[in-house]
């Protein structure tokens, strides 16, 4: 797997690229802003960009900016996005940002050494990884009011565990690894969430995220 | 005095000439020959001189009758006397409706009528008597003339020059407390804003690049249980004091307001929030203060909070313009109405919002959902 790093502050740049490539991942460039983004992309043609959400020279969201123009320029980009909040309108803009695997981490996630190159290794190959409090801030919200006709009220806390295990992009297979439960049960509580959530069952990782999503941002 | 006495010809009232009425003066001088008698069919505006004629003719009249009948006690002064006061009630009559009530008219009516009675009591002592020595309308010019100078002075209080300096003053001080109160408020939004960017770049980042070193250093101790339990422990608490830090710099400002501005902040909070809610945000020509759009965007915040409370599932709708100078927001929603005003939350926003000048307004009626309207002067 081929990757670039664009981060701002040189110590996490550093501390990221060295973890990478502990893991096999090949590291090709390295930028510190939008512009360096774009240029590396353009330069070296990567499987998987990760990218700080906020880059100067206005730190606000240019990462985030940069990284869905990137992909415009090469579709099929992965690109995984690193910020050190949960700001779900940027996951969506991430997620209707075209073809290609994305994922939006919190940087702490970093630490947790093997989940996060688990996420790398999901966005770069297409998949999906959404930071769990990204989903669980939509689920609080969705829910948080009390309202009882609100669909989502109607999943179980073990349902919802799944629900945002699954919109994090884990596997069915995964999900049960987590949560030490036997495959057969997640693909049970699956079944009813998406019976609950009335959505259309499907084997696409990817798909379902985005069908979650939708449903949760809509309702 | 009453305004509405005049409001047919005012103008024509105002200009004819008054007598002037010095207390001290006998108001026989009004009644001194000085015009013609005027047509039959005076308009309004001629009645005063007409009066002032025929008492004038009245007064030569007697006294012509008193020449012929051999002088002597010059009796016809009573009958001078009795036709200038008419005249005088007349002037002051046609003076006080001449303008509109206010309270400076009013003390020059007040000093007119006293100077007139001032007069009667004079002129009545001047015939009675023939010396100074008992000068009895001294009491009741004595009691009028203290009662015209209170009144002068209830009315011009605020002219005495130390109240005047004192007001100054507190204008000045009132400018200088405005002047101030936005400067802090100013140096206090920019500050706080440096202090989230600098716990961004700073604090967060080194616990960050410390959670990433140990979360390497616990990958190599795979074969030590014991020593990676403890630095995967300490990896924990560098989460919990990231976590922390992150919920202090979102009470500062929520990143999507400091990163896009209030109408894509506002239109966020419609999508995220846990009612139908409908945004008409038009884009600000020019981004207001940090510290109004902060205000601003935890109004948008707090009530649309208080519809999922109150109003669960009512739609909501959102509205934010901006019109001379001031950000309008508002918050309409349909539920069941009846919120009160001074509840705990609303009380909190509504210091948010007068502190930067502006205006919160709740209007909430049984059946017909509730409208919180705030507005603020964008402050550029």
């Amino acid at each position: 797997m081929r990757a670039v790093i664009v981060e701002d502050l040189a110590l996490l740049r550093e501390g990221i690229v060295a973890l990478l490539r502990e893991h096999d991942v090949d590291v090709v460039a390295q930028a510190e802003d939008a512009e360096g983004l774009l240029r590396i992309v353009a330069g070296h043609k990567p499987d998987l960009a990760v990218v700080d959400v906020r880059l100067p020279p206005s730190f606000t969201d240019e990462g985030l900016r940069a990284a869905i123009e990137a992909r415009r320029r090469q579709p099929g980009l992965g690109i995984l996005i690193l910020s050190q909040y949960v700001e779900p309108v940027y996951t969506a803009e991430l997620l209707e940002s075209g073809e290609g695997g994305v994922g939006y981490l919190l940087k702490e996630r970093i630490g947790e050494v093997r989940s996060f190159m688990d996420a790398v290794q999901r966005v770069a190959a297409g998949g999906t990884a959404l930071d769990r409090e990204v989903v669980s801030e939509l689920v609080r919200r969705r829910t948080g009011n009390g309202n009882g006709s609100d669909a989502l009220a109607a999943l179980t806390p073990r349902e919802r565990e799944v629900l945002e295990l699954m919109a994090e992009g884990r596997t069915n297979a995964a999900i049960a690894r987590h949560m030490v439960v036997t495959p057969g049960a997640v693909e049970k509580h699956v079944t009813n969430i998406f019976g609950k959530l009335d959505l259309p069952a499907t084997n696409d990782d990817h798909r379902r995220v985005l069908a979650v999503l939708t449903f949760l941002r809509a309702a | 005095m009453d305004a509405d006495a005049s409001p047919t010809a005012p103008t024509e009232l105002r200009t004819p000439a008054l007598p002037t009425l010095d207390a001290g003066a006998p108001p026989a001088r009004a009644a001194t020959p000085g015009g013609l008698p005027g047509p039959a069919a005076a308009p309004p505006g001629n009645a005063l001189p007409l009066h002032i004629a025929l008492s004038a003719l009245a007064g030569l009249v007697v006294t012509i009758i008193w020449a012929v009948t051999g002088g002597g006690y010059y009796w016809p002064a009573w009958v001078w006397l009795g036709v200038a006061v008419p005249v005088a009630v007349h002037a002051i009559i046609r003076f006080g409706v001449s303008a509109p009530a206010s309270a400076r008219h009013g003390l020059a009516l007040h000093g007119m009528v006293t100077g007139l009675i001032g007069a009667i009591l004079l002129i009545v002592w001047g015939f009675t008597t023939d010396g100074l020595h008992d000068f009895w309308p001294l009491w009741p010019l004595l009691i009028l003339g203290v009662a015209v100078a209170v009144h002068a002075l209830v009315i011009y209080a605020d002219r005495l020059p130390g109240t005047r300096e004192r007001e100054a003053q507190l204008q000045e001080r009132v400018g200088e407390l405005t002047r101030t109160r936005q400067g802090a408020l100013d140096v206090q939004a920019a500050e706080l804003r440096r202090i989230e960017r600098d716990l961004h770049d700073g604090a967060q980042a080194r616990l960050v690049a410390l959670s990433l070193l140990l979360g390497r250093t616990e990958e190599r101790l795979g074969d030590r249980p014991e020593e990676a339990e403890l630095v995967r422990r300490a990896r924990a608490e560098a989460s919990a004091a990231i976590g922390e830090l992150r919920d202090l710099a979102r009470g500062i400002a929520p990143p999507v307001l400091a990163d896009r501005g209030l109408a894509a902040a506002v239109e966020a909070l419609g999508r995220r929030a846990a009612t139908p809610v409908t945004v008409d945000a038009e884009a600000l020509e020019v981004r207001p203060l940090p510290v109004v759009e902060t205000a601003a965007y935890f109004v948008v915040a707090e009530a649309l909070t208080n519809v999922a409370k109150h109003a669960a599932g009512a739609p909501a709708h959102v509205r934010l313009g901006e019109q001379d100078g001031r950000l309008l927001i508002e918050i309409a929603d349909e539920g069941p109405g009846g919120a009160i005003a001074e509840g705990s939350g609303l009380i909190g926003l509504r210091h948010r919002v007068e502190a930067l000048d502006g205006t919160l307004t709740v209007t909430s009626v049984k059946g017909s959902g509730t409208t919180i309207h705030a507005e603020f002067p964008c402050g550029r």
